[in-house]
């Protein structure tokens, strides 16, 4: 009995650092080419293709070579109701999780149409998951989005609200 | 590799995706381009408009409505149709303060807009005008005489005597090819923008005179707005439902169709005059790296002294985009630090559409501080300058919060109405959208204008008095502020869209006592004849007050360059410091107050 808990432990204890290597998958905030090398300059969501603002674009990359983009775009050629619920994109090409809940490698629209929440949208504007922010009271210079490393992935920042993605 | 495949996601992934879907076709309204100059979020049904009709009895009296007692009522603002289609049919309307005749009384220049039927040659165009003070609210109308008339799409006024003759030169910022009137010293004036270089076309907004290289010659900046082709325009309002406009996409605010822009139309880039030693001028702003690569949509600017060095920084306001501070490095170029340093975006990291801007040491810190006129539903902003080029959003904690996001604000400029010695705040008002009047948003077309009285840091909204003019709605645009009748309390002239001017004589009760100052700078030394670039720091007791010389902000206006003090209770001025241009520094004794002084750098008064 006692050998085979010594051997649990061994396996519970391999899994875990396995489980937190994964996770824990240090992320690179990328920055001036390599930034705008990865961000697409327009997005299409819901029937248009909308300018990406490239000012308020930011990706990560997972590992070597594990991408998660993001950027805001001009979201003026869309009708009010559509301009109330999104405001920009999401990609990845892995699976990642938002705040824990998972999501698969795709292409995505986001907002805040609910306050205190992200709400992740497929092209056709339906939604997907909605996941609550954190507010970042400490944040000194909030910008209209960023992303900063954190030590469970990345924090995507819309002001000072922000989520936390990480790799799966 | 890895990155030419995630490029490529938008296209390859999801478009099959979407092609695939097939479900049954949502709903739409899309269109091409941008409807609004801000995100306003979800539509709220409110019960009242919140922007006129707000009284208090109780409130004092401050200003008085002379329009109709002087000539200036015959001044009619036009700008493009009343159903306001296009983009260019709403901002314009800057106003200037200054005293061309050198008379002691200070004069009222009103920028007028136009018409694509003027732009045509269809119909006589719209004409500026330029009022000569007489004295007694008496203004006589010598446009014709000076040659001012413009009659081009005018949208902004910058005053400058940029060829140090000692007589003030008129920059007009036009949609269309500026202007820059010389001043002859004879009551007239001569367009030498072509001559001089700065005959720039496009759309250029509020500019401002400033000596950036230390050389004593004013230079002038000038934002661009948005590009726009008059031969293809976007689509318009007023199109809506009418035969041939069917599947044309239009622009919606609140689900209204409504006139595009900016947001989705080009923007224009800035540019930087660098006057030479000869009297013409240089387009510099690449190699002074201010030229706005980004082609934000600029709307107002100022060269200011945003640091202790003795060089003229730079900021610009911004319709829907960051605002850019431009800090002076001495060699020729500037440093853009509008995200470091606070002042790009509010509080929240949130872009706004910037609007007019007032230059202003509001809590007597020695340092100079801005506010920021933004859209409706959104507030305007107050910046706090904390040193080191950093700056604190202080808007909610100063109680310019709240009051202001129904209104949707343009010239703002602070002003000392009670001769307290703290600056206050006045604000104009006006919708971009007629449409606001049809529906409950909450706002109006025309809008109150807001009045803040400084409780030494703290600022709270003076009230409107029923029937007195603070009570009134205007669709606002520029605003001036200038002791026109000499008698130590400062009035305002606002330019209104579409509508005659309005002239409001300051005649609050309680007034403290007061200084005004003229300063001419000594161009031997290299400081412009103007002073534009100089500060004045007034001491009485504990409490040493700081005003600067410059040109331009507020929206696309000027104030009257004369220096403003008041001085509350305090019988004397116990310092009198003036900066001037070149960065020396000079102490007066001030021998009495509640006059006007003029005080000529390295003379004295």
């Amino acid at each position: 009995m006692k050998h085979l808990l010594k051997h649990f432990s061994l396996i519970a204890a391999l899994l875990l650092v396995a489980g937190s290597a994964v996770a824990q998958e240090r992320a690179a905030i990328l920055t001036g080419a390599e930034l705008t090398r990865v961000v697409p300059t327009g997005f299409y969501f819901q029937g248009l293709s909308a300018p990406t603002q490239m000012r308020n674009s930011a990706a990560a990359r997972f590992g070597k070579d594990r991408y998660v983009i993001s950027g805001l775009v001009d979201t003026s050629g869309y009708s009010a109701d559509v301009r109330a619920k999104y405001v920009g994109f999401l990609i990845t090409d892995s699976a990642i999780s938002l705040n824990g809940e998972s999501l698969p490698p795709g292409a995505y629209g986001f907002g805040f149409a609910t306050e205190g929440k992200m709400t992740v949208m497929d092209l056709s504007g339906k939604d997907l998951l909605s996941v609550p922010v954190t507010n970042d009271k400490a944040l000194r210079r909030p910008r209209p989005l960023m992303m900063a490393a954190d030590a469970g992935g990345v924090r995507l920042y819309s002001g000072k609200d922000y989520v936390i993605i990480a790799a799966k | 590799m890895r990155q030419k495949f995630l490029s490529l996601v938008c296209i390859s992934l999801l478009l099959p995706l979407a092609l695939l879907a097939q479900e049954p076709e949502k709903p739409k309204s899309q269109q091409p381009m941008g409807g609004g100059g801000a995100n306003t979020g979800p539509a709220v049904t409110y019960t009242s408009r919140r922007t006129v009709g707000i009284t208090d009895p109780s409130a004092p009296v401050v200003f008085e409505d002379v329009t109709d007692k002087t000539s200036l009522s015959a001044f009619h603002h036009r700008s493009g149709e009343a159903s306001k289609d296009y983009i260019f049919d709403t901002p314009s309307g800057g106003v200037a303060i200054f005293d061309y005749d050198n008379d002691g009384r200070p004069d009222i220049y009103l920028v007028n807009g136009s018409t694509m039927d003027a732009l045509r040659g269809k119909e006589k165009a719209p004409r500026a005008a330029l009022y000569r003070n007489l004295g007694n609210w008496k203004f006589e109308d010598v446009t014709e005489k000076a040659g001012v008339a413009n009659e081009r799409w005018g949208m902004s006024v910058a005053i400058g005597d940029y060829n140090n003759d000692g007589r003030p030169d008129i920059f007009v910022g036009n949609f269309g090819i500026s202007r820059l009137y010389r001043n002859n010293g004879d009551g007239t004036f001569t367009d030498v923008a072509e001559k001089v270089g700065v005959a720039r076309k496009g759309w250029s907004t509020g500019a401002s005179w400033g000596d950036y290289d230390g050389d004593g010659r004013l230079d002038l900046f000038v934002p661009g707005y948005v590009q726009i082709d008059l031969n293809n325009l976007p689509p318009n309002p007023s199109d809506v439902g009418k035969s041939g406009a069917v599947g044309a996409n239009f622009c919606q605010f609140r689900g209204v169709p409504v006139m595009c822009g900016p947001r989705g139309l080009p923007g224009e880039g800035d540019t930087l005059y660098h006057q030479k030693p000869d009297g013409t001028f240089e387009d510099v702003s690449v190699k002074a790296g201010v030229n706005d690569p980004e082609k934000y949509y600029g709307f107002s600017s100022a060269f200011v002294h945003v640091d202790d060095d003795k060089l003229l920084d730079l900021i610009v306001v911004n319709d829907s985009t960051p605002k850019q501070l431009y800090i002076n490095k001495g060699n020729g170029t500037f440093e853009e630090i509008g995200y470091p340093s606070g002042v790009a975006l509010n509080e929240n990291g949130r872009e706004q559409a910037g609007m007019g801007l007032a230059v202003g040491d509001y809590d007597n810190d020695g340092r100079i501080d801005f506010h920021i006129t933004n859209f409706s539903d959104d507030s305007n902003v107050l910046y706090h300058n904390d040193g080191d080029n950093n700056f604190t959003d202080v808007t909610f904690q100063t109680g310019l919060g709240e009051v202001s996001i129904p209104f949707l604000g343009w010239g703002t400029s602070f002003v000392d109405y009670d001769n307290d010695g703290w600056l206050d705040l006045f604000v104009v008002n006006g919708h971009v959208y007629p449409a606001a009047d049809a529906h409950q948003w909450g706002t109006s077309y025309a809008q109150q204008a807001l009045l803040f009285r400084n409780l030494k840091g703290k600022f709270e909204r003076v009230g409107a008095p029923p029937g007195n003019a603070l009570a009134n709605a205007w669709p606002g645009r520029g605003l001036a502020v200038g002791d026109l009748d000499g008698d130590g309390k400062l009035d305002l002239v606002i330019n209104n869209l579409d509508a005659k001017p309005v002239v409001l004589r300051n005649v609050v009760a309680t007034s403290g006592h007061w200084l005004g100052l003229k300063l001419v700078g000594d161009v031997a030394k290299k400081s412009p004849r103007d002073a534009i670039g100089a500060i004045a720091f007034v001491t009485t007791g504990n409490v040493r007050q700081r005003q600067d010389v410059f040109s331009g902000a507020i929206f696309c206006s000027q104030n009257d360059m004369t220096l403003h003090f008041g001085l509350g209770a305090a019988t004397k001025v116990d310092k009198l410091e003036i900066k001037w241009p070149d960065g020396t520094m000079e102490t007066f004794a001030v021998p009495s107050i509640d006059r006007f002084v003029t005080i000529t750098q390295g003379k004295g008064i």
